[in-house]
This record gives C-alpha cells, structure tokens and sequence, in this order.
C-alpha cells in the first residue's frame, strides 16, 4: 500500500510544481499582457473626434466615488434625480484621494474630490490620470472644527479659536483645555482641567490635505515642526502637504475613517475633550457645536453659508482654460481676507469629470452625468445652505457649465442666470448670498467677551458663562453688526458689566443688522423652495420627462490581445484540464501490500476490534 | 481502514471456493464458515499465504467511477491550486516593494511607502498583540463554555446552547465591529480605567497619558485600544473555538468515563482525568484555529481602532493596528507601489495564518480525539 501511495504522492507533487510553474511563466506574461492594454486607451481617440455629435439614447446609470467631505449634499442630490428622473447614480463615499485613485483607475466613472491630482509641494505622489479629465466645482463649504466640551456637566456650544490655537492643538502644542491660550480666546469660560483628544483623518481625505494647505501657508513654523516629529520629510523646505494626517507617538490622537467616522466618535458621550476638522454638515448632523475660528480682521466666525461664500470672493480660480488644473482654486488670499465675516477655512469641492470615453465610459453614461451636472450647478445649489455647505458662485456656476458640455454623450440643458435659482445669484451678477451676508455680533470681536449662541448643530443650544468676570453688556451687542462701514465697535461699552450671571438672550438675536432683512428673505427663498423638494416641475425640461426604457445593446471594446498571451492562456487551460481528469485515469489503482508475517499480527488485532 | 482489508481479502476467498478441484481449499473453506457460525474468527493466514502477491489486482471500473473520481479530485487539486495562486500572486505583486525596501520592511515601523520609509513592524506587532489579547479572553471563555455544554448542561438547555453558540459564530464580523465602536468603547472604558490605576505598575497596563491621582482625569485616553479591538475580537473566536472543543470532549469515550466513575471519580475528576487528556488536543486545536482567525480579523478591527504607525506596548493606550485593518485603511487610495506594500503586507499575513493553521492541524491530527475523529 504505502509504495503506491508514495508514488501516486510524488506524481501529485511534480503535477502541482508542474503547474505552480505554469502559473509563474503566466504571471510573466501578464503584464505584457496588460501593457497591450496601453494601445487600446488610444483607440478611442477616433471615437473622440466624433464626441460632439454623439449624445447618448438613455441615461444609463452612473457610479462615482471620492470625498467624504461633500458627501451629504451629494446624497441629497442624487436622491432628487432618482426620485425626480430616476437617473440611477451611485455614489460610494470612501475619501478624496480613494476618489482620485478610483478615476484614474477606471473602476469609477466619476470622481470627486477637495484637491486636484498632483498639487504642488504634496507629500503624496500623486499623478494625473491616463484618461482625459476635467474639474468642476460642485459646492463651497467651511472645514468646521466640531467639539465635545462640558464644563459641569453642561456641553460649551460657543467655543471660539484662533488659528494660531487650532494649529497648535493638531500639532500637540497645547494639550489641555485650560491652556492660556484658549484661555484667552474665550474670556467668558471657565475651561476644565482635561486633556484634548484632537481626532484626525486615519484615511486618505481631502479634508486633511485642505487643512494642511492651510497649515503650511498660515503656521508654517509649527507645521515645520510637527513635521520633523513625525518624521515626514520636508518638500521644498516645509513640511508638505498632505491628505494623510501624521500621527505622533504618544501624543493621544485618535485616527478615525471618513468624515462620519471622525464625527461620530467626537460625538460620542464618552468622548469628552475630543475636537475634529470635518465638513460643517457633518456637525450639523450630529447636533454638535463648532469652534468659531478667528479671522483676520480679529472677528471669531463660523462656516455658515453666508461667510463661506464672503471668503470664497478671493478664492483665485485657474482661469487657464488650456491647463490641466484649470477651475481649480488657490486660497492663499482666503485666508487673510479681511472682511469681518470671513471663515477663513473656506473651499470649493471638485467633480473630476471624465471628457473621453476611455475607461468603459459610454455616451449614455455622458448624458446622465450631464444632466446630473446640470441639475447641482443649478437647483441642487439652493440645499447647499440648509445641508451645512455654500452654493456656487455665479462665475464658477457658468465656467461649470462650460465643462459639463465637455462629457462625451452629453446634451445638458444649461440654464442661464434668471432660470438657475441658485441663491447666490443676482440680476447684476454679483454674489447676491455674499452681499447680504450678515456681519458678526460685537460679541464675537477678539476681546473680553464673548457670544454665548450656540453654534453648528448646537444652534439653539446657549452657554451660560462660566469664567471671567467682566463682560461686556451682550445687550449691545447687535451695535456691532452694523452696516459694512462701521467698524463694528460701536455698540461696544466696556462699562456695561453685566457679571457671570449674564442672561442667555443677549447675542441670541444678532444677525439683525442693516443687511439682515435682505439675508432672512433670502433664506425665505430657500426654505421654500426646499419644500418642494428640490425638482419643481417648472425648471424640468420636456426632454426629461420621466420614461423608463430597457437597456440599449453595448459592444464591450476588446484590448488586441496578441498571440503569445492566447497561446499561453490555451496552454494553461489544458494543463489545468489535463493535472484535472489525467491523475484518475492513468493511474492504477492502490492496492495494499499483502501483510509478511511481521504486519500479520497486527493487521489481525485491528481487524479484530473493528468487528 | 480494516473493513477495506476485509473486502479485499472476500473477494479471493470466495472465489476460491468455486474451484471444483481443490478439494483441500473448499474444506478448509467449509470448516471456517462452521467455526464462524459458532462465533470464532479463523486466522486468515493459511488462505492469504496461497494469494500470489505478485498477480495483478484488476477491478472494472465504470464511466460512473471515472467521472466520480474526476469530479472529486478536480475540487481537491483547485483547492490546492487557488492557495498556491494566492501566494504566488501575493509574492509576484509584493516583489516590488520587498526588492525596494529589503530588511526594513521587517523592521521599519512607519508605513508612508511613497516617501520610502515603510516596514510592517508596528503592524505586525499590532496583529500579534490583537490576537493575544483576543486569545487569552477567548480560550478560558470557550474551554469554560464548551465544558458547561458537554459535561454540565442538562439535555434540553445543551441542545439549545449549542444553537445559541453556532449562531454567535454566524453573526458577521462588521455587526461585532459596530458593537465594539458605539457600544463597548464607552462602556469599557472604566474597566481600562480600573486596571490602568491598579494594575499600572506592570508596564504594558501602564497609559502614560493617564494620571490615576488627577481627578480631572478623563477616560478618553482609554479609547480606541489594542485591548478594545481584542475584545471584539475574542467575541468572534470563542464560538468557533467553543464549537472545536465541545465537539472533542463529546467524544471522550464512554468506557473510560465509567470507569473513572467506577473508581469513585467525581464529575470534575472525570473531566480533569478523562474528558481534558482525552480532549488536549482539541483544546489546543480550536485555540490555534481560533488565533488564525483572530489574525486575520479585519473589519471589526479597522472599525473600533484607531490605526497608529508605531510599537505601541501600552495595551490600554489609544492606537493599535493590524495588518489586515492596514490594507482595508488603504488599498482603495494606494497608488501602485503603495499597493505592492500592501501586498507584502498580505504576504506575511497569509504565511503566518497558514502556519498557525498547519500547525492546528498537526496538533489536532496527533491527538487521540483529532485522530478518531
């Protein structure tokens, strides 16, 4: 028995080797294999010239994916065109640079994302994609920082921070809450003794990098810093920029996934002492507050529509139609703006748009991208504020529309300022949500007082003051939001004492400045529209009405594959078959060996007991 | 094995006794089958003797049979086949940053490998301690609940235990992970506060960010642990590990239960005497089978931790990471070579699992309880 069986083995382990070997060769030769893919990426340039003419039958449905960042007004939207259109989008919200990867890869058909592929002194090496792209910004909001903060018990919902703080928080500078220097910032409360839990990005997030960018312009010398004790190496002389946030040891950061990951665990009961950079909406969300961060003209702000919109005035979009990085912006200047209602942390999020149809991307898929970016640059905007972001800016709304008409298959319908209903526009073509913005309480001047209105999702959640004596009377506070020429410090009585005891209604009813008439029809407007739901009926063109088809035939393009791989791939197949059905066939049955006298005994006893 | 060697050596016989002219062999033959009517087993020996070893053993086989055993041994060998793919691939696509990288990528704990600077030693040792952890709660629980269910339960309450373990096995890994997030995370943490106060002056309960004597002093440094996610972890092995052993101690055989009892045993001498020598082997078994799986755990870890780049030792400390949470954190955004790390990372993950499930194996195999069953 055992001799058979050896030899049986030792043919099953030479076939085995046999074909591990096949399949090592094999692996040679598929990389050759794909590198033939390279001539098919060509082959749909003569399909490309032909691009205007074609637009594609149904709208067939459309996968994208990318940042966490502009996720909740992208859910929203596609849930209007799938209720309103039955355009079938899916958007799968795994961090802006899976969102890049995912494009250039062909695995997604569209990409979104904070920052464009390869940004200039970056950490992460990160290259354009093969396909033809372009960029279109799809909404404006504010990184907010969302914080968990009691103080006896009773949750702060008016943290205020300036930006020298918050670079020193996530550089692990200050590590308790009662540091003199957020002290300092918020006169009127008491802070407890506990240390701050700073709560980053663990994956690939645009966030990350647009606080980096941040970083490394406004507080260069602590972003040095931090760098060097991190151990990330230096581009350009500072410490790059990056969409993974660097963690160092032992300092008590907690790394979560995605912005709902970050959210939900500063949410968290437990997680007393935790602060976050996340998307305003997520804050929003989660009924939690953020930190009103300091701008340049020393007012502490939120990232409300209104003043993400006034900081966006001096975004600088690449206005370079023949660049790769066209529409995109630089904020340099957002950051020192000095307008009193500046959130300083401001930014546009990007769709990449593809503009060939490499990648399997085909003219029907063009047509419900197309209508999908016409839809957002107009109606979709008017959510923007109630989600927690800003809408579009009326020159980037129409530089969009100029882009979407680039998808292959697309025939969007491009509305013109009076048809849009985005509630930034204006008849003279200004930024309508910027000029009504309102301008900050005195209360939220740098100084001796501070706002006690809640903030974020914490909206109508106030704080009593708990520390600092003398306070400015919040009863004057709204003479501080004056019209644009008043500096603001008017209404401003240092006399006024009112005492920790200050009545919770002071600052609350701010935002009825000159402008604020103007703002709160605006957000009228909006709040109305909402009702709706988002579609009306009137801006529905005729050609969308609402019409299910069955799916058009599609010719799936085959890379020319040559005849070496064919050969290999027939080659390995009949080993496959051969290592299957051979073994069985030719081989003889086992047969055991008859016992000698020594196994007798054995064999006897064994059989003996088994019956 | 001996009802073949019975088989085998029917068939000669029998047509033995069809010879007309060997009178002697049917003789014998007659007088065996009388003896075995009595109830006594003849020695086969004289009869085998006259079987001429060298004649070929020719058996007709149907094209039933061919298509049988094709069918059979074509699953076996693409089993075999799919793991050596697995490796193979893992090794062609990990070449690239292993070539890149050489002994750092053992001993570098940062995993940035666009920068150049990357190695699995945090990970690696993040696995480790995970399942460390996740065994040292596992293997008590489930030796515990698996001697319960075999020795103790009543009939009725065993049956349903076995359900209720069975399906703890069945729930998926990302329902323990939620639990571990938003309800264990909390909940654990005055448990880690605890231990971190008394038991700090062993170094790896020591969290250097916690002051036990501040009392100020918040939790949160306690979140987010190698401790919590192996916890979450243990959850998931116990019932597979509860299921190996109660298997195996059910098998104890009965002869030597009865007669432990006949010797004046207790019921806690039966099994210490009996069901646990008999069922080492399975002990030991199901804990290594249940360390694979804790290793290779993704989900549940990548959701509760929060994933650090460096050899974390305090076990309380907010931050660990696991090679398998690692690769589900970065493969959808990993540029190419990035994702040749990763693959290298998956290499060492897939050997190791493979070791410790061989070695399982070989323990299972080797026992008295693996080799009956």
């Amino acid at each position: 028995m055992t001799t058979i069986t050896a030899q049986r083995a030792r043919v099953a382990r030479a076939l085995v080797v046999v074909l591990g070997i096949v399949f090592v060769v094999l692996s040679a030769v598929v990389p050759g294999n794909t590198a033939t893919g390279a001539p098919a990426a060509e082959r749909p340039d003569a399909a490309r010239a032909a691009v205007p003419a074609a637009v594609g039958n149904v709208h067939a449905p459309i996968k994208g994916e990318g940042s966490t960042w502009s996720a909740n007004a992208l859910d929203q939207w596609i849930r209007n065109v799938w209720s309103n259109y039955q355009w079938k989008i899916t958007y799968n919200q795994q961090g802006s640079t899976a969102g890049r990867n995912a494009f250039a890869n062909g695995t997604a058909d569209f990409g979104v994302s904070e920052i464009p592929y390869a940004v200039s002194n970056s950490n992460e090496q990160d290259l354009r994609p093969q396909r033809d792209f372009a960029y279109m910004p799809i909404v404006a909001g504010g990184t907010a920082f969302m914080y968990n903060l009691q103080i006896g018990g009773k949750r702060v919902t008016n943290l205020r921070l300036s930006g020298n703080t918050i670079a020193k928080i996530f550089t692990a500078e200050i590590t308790r809450w009662n540091d003199p220097q957020i002290k300092k910032d918020n006169p009127l409360l008491a802070l407890p003794a506990i240390p701050i839990v700073p709560v980053v990005r663990s994956d690939g997030s645009g966030a990350t990098a647009q606080f980096s960018i941040w970083m490394r312009q406004e507080q260069t010398a602590l972003w040095d810093a931090y760098c060097e004790k991190a151990g990330r190496p230096m581009v350009n002389g500072h410490c790059g920029i990056t969409s993974n946030y660097p963690v160092v040891p032992g300092t008590g950061f907690v790394s979560r996934a995605k912005s709902n990951g970050v959210a939900s665990y500063v949410a968290q009961s437990h997680a007393v002492g935790a602060i976050t950079f996340v998307e305003y909406s997520y804050a929003l969300n989660a009924k939690f507050p953020v930190a009103k961060m300091l701008n340049e003209s020393g007012y502490y702000t939120e990232p409300t529509a209104q003043n993400v919109a006034v900081a966006l005035l001096r975004a600088k979009i690449n206005q370079d139609k023949s660049s790769p990085d066209y529409l995109t912006q630089n904020l340099e200047d957002v950051y020192r703006f000095g307008d009193r209602r500046v959130y300083p942390l401001s930014s546009y999020s990007y769709i990449i748009l593809p503009t060939s149809r490499d990648a399997g991307f085909t003219l029907d898929k063009g047509l419900t991208l197309a209508d999908f970016g016409a839809y957002f640059l107009c109606e979709g905007q008017q959510q923007a504020d109630v989600l927690g972001y800003s809408p579009l800016p009326i020159n980037l709304v129409q530089a969009g529309q100029q882009q979407i008409r680039k998808i292959p298959g697309g025939d969007p319908v491009i509305k013109g300022i009076r048809d849009c209903n985005n509630p930034t526009f204006s008849p003279d073509g200004g930024n309508r949500l910027a000029q009504t913005a309102p301008y900050p309480p005195a209360c939220d001047r740098q100084g001796s007082t501070q706002c006690l209105t809640g903030t974020g999702g914490a909206k109508d959640t106030s704080t009593s003051p708990s520390g600092g004596g003398s306070s400015d009377g919040p009863d004057d506070a709204n003479g501080g939001s004056g019209g644009p020429g008043d500096a603001g410090s008017g209404g401003r009585d240092p006399g006024d004492s009112d005492g920790p005891d200050g009545s919770d209604d002071g600052p609350g009813g701010s935002g009825d400045g000159p402008g604020g008439g103007a703002e709160g029809d605006g957000n009228g407007a909006t709040e109305d529209d909402l009702v709706d739901g988002g579609g009306d009926a009137e801006v529905v063109d005729d050609a969308a009405v609402v019409e299910l088809v069955s799916a058009t035939p599609q010719s799936i393009p085959l890379a020319e594959s040559g005849i070496v791989p064919r050969l290999t791939m027939g080659g390995l197949g009949l080993a496959m078959i051969a290592g299957a059905v051979l073994p069985p066939l030719l081989g003889r049955r086992a047969r055991p060996v008859l016992p000698g006298p020594a196994g007798l005994g054995r064999r006897g006893l064994a059989g003996g007991a088994a019956s | 094995m001996s009802t073949d060697a019975d088989e085998n050596s029917g068939e000669p016989r029998g047509g033995s006794a069809g010879v007309p002219g060997d009178v002697a062999v049917a003789e014998l033959e007659r007088q065996r089958r009388e003896l075995r009517e009595l109830g006594l087993e003849t020695s086969p020996a004289p009869r085998d003797a006259r079987v001429d070893p060298t004649r070929p053993l020719v058996s007709r086989r149907g094209w039933q049979d061919n298509v049988f055993r094709v069918a059979a041994h074509s699953g076996g060998t693409l089993v075999l086949l799919i793991m050596t793919l697995v490796g193979v691939f893992l090794l062609w696509r990990g070449s690239q940053a292993i070539d890149a990288a050489g002994w750092d990528f053992v001993t570098e704990q940062t995993f940035e490998p666009d920068n150049g600077r990357f190695g699995i030693a945090a990970v690696l040792f993040g696995t480790i301690v995970i399942g460390v952890i996740a065994l040292s709660v596992a293997v008590p629980l489930a030796l515990l609940t698996a001697t319960y269910i075999s020795e103790y339960a009543p009939q009725g309450i065993k049956r349903f235990l076995i359900g209720v373990v069975d399906l703890m096995a069945a729930i998926p890994s990302v329902v323990y992970g939620l639990w571990g997030a938003f309800w264990l995370d909390g909940n654990l943490l005055p448990v880690s506060e605890w231990i971190s106060t008394n038991f700090g002056w062993i170094p790896i309960f020591a969290v250097p960010a916690f002051d036990p004597d501040d009392p100020l002093a918040t939790p949160t440094v306690f979140t987010a642990t190698a401790f919590l996610a192996g916890l979450v972890v243990a959850m998931m092995v116990a019932p597979i590990s509860t299921s190996i052993m109660r298997e195996v101690f059910d098998q104890a055989p009965v002869g030597e239960r009865e007669g432990a009892l006949a010797l004046g045993a207790s019921r806690w001498g039966v099994i210490r005497n009996v069901v646990y020598p008999f069922g080492a082997g399975g002990i030991i078994g199901g804990s290594m089978l249940g360390l694979g799986r804790a290793l290779g755990e993704t989900i549940a870890v990548f959701m509760v931790i929060s994933p650090i780049y460096y050899i974390n030792w305090h076990i309380l400390g907010t931050g660990g990471n696991s090679i398998s949470a690692l690769i589900a954190l970065r493969h959808g955004e990993a540029s190419d070579f990035e994702v040749s790390a990763l693959m290298a990372a998956g290499l060492v993950l897939f050997l190791i699992t493979m070791l410790v499930n061989f070695v399982a194996g070989f323990i299972i195999q080797r026992s008295r309880s693996g080799a009956a069953s």
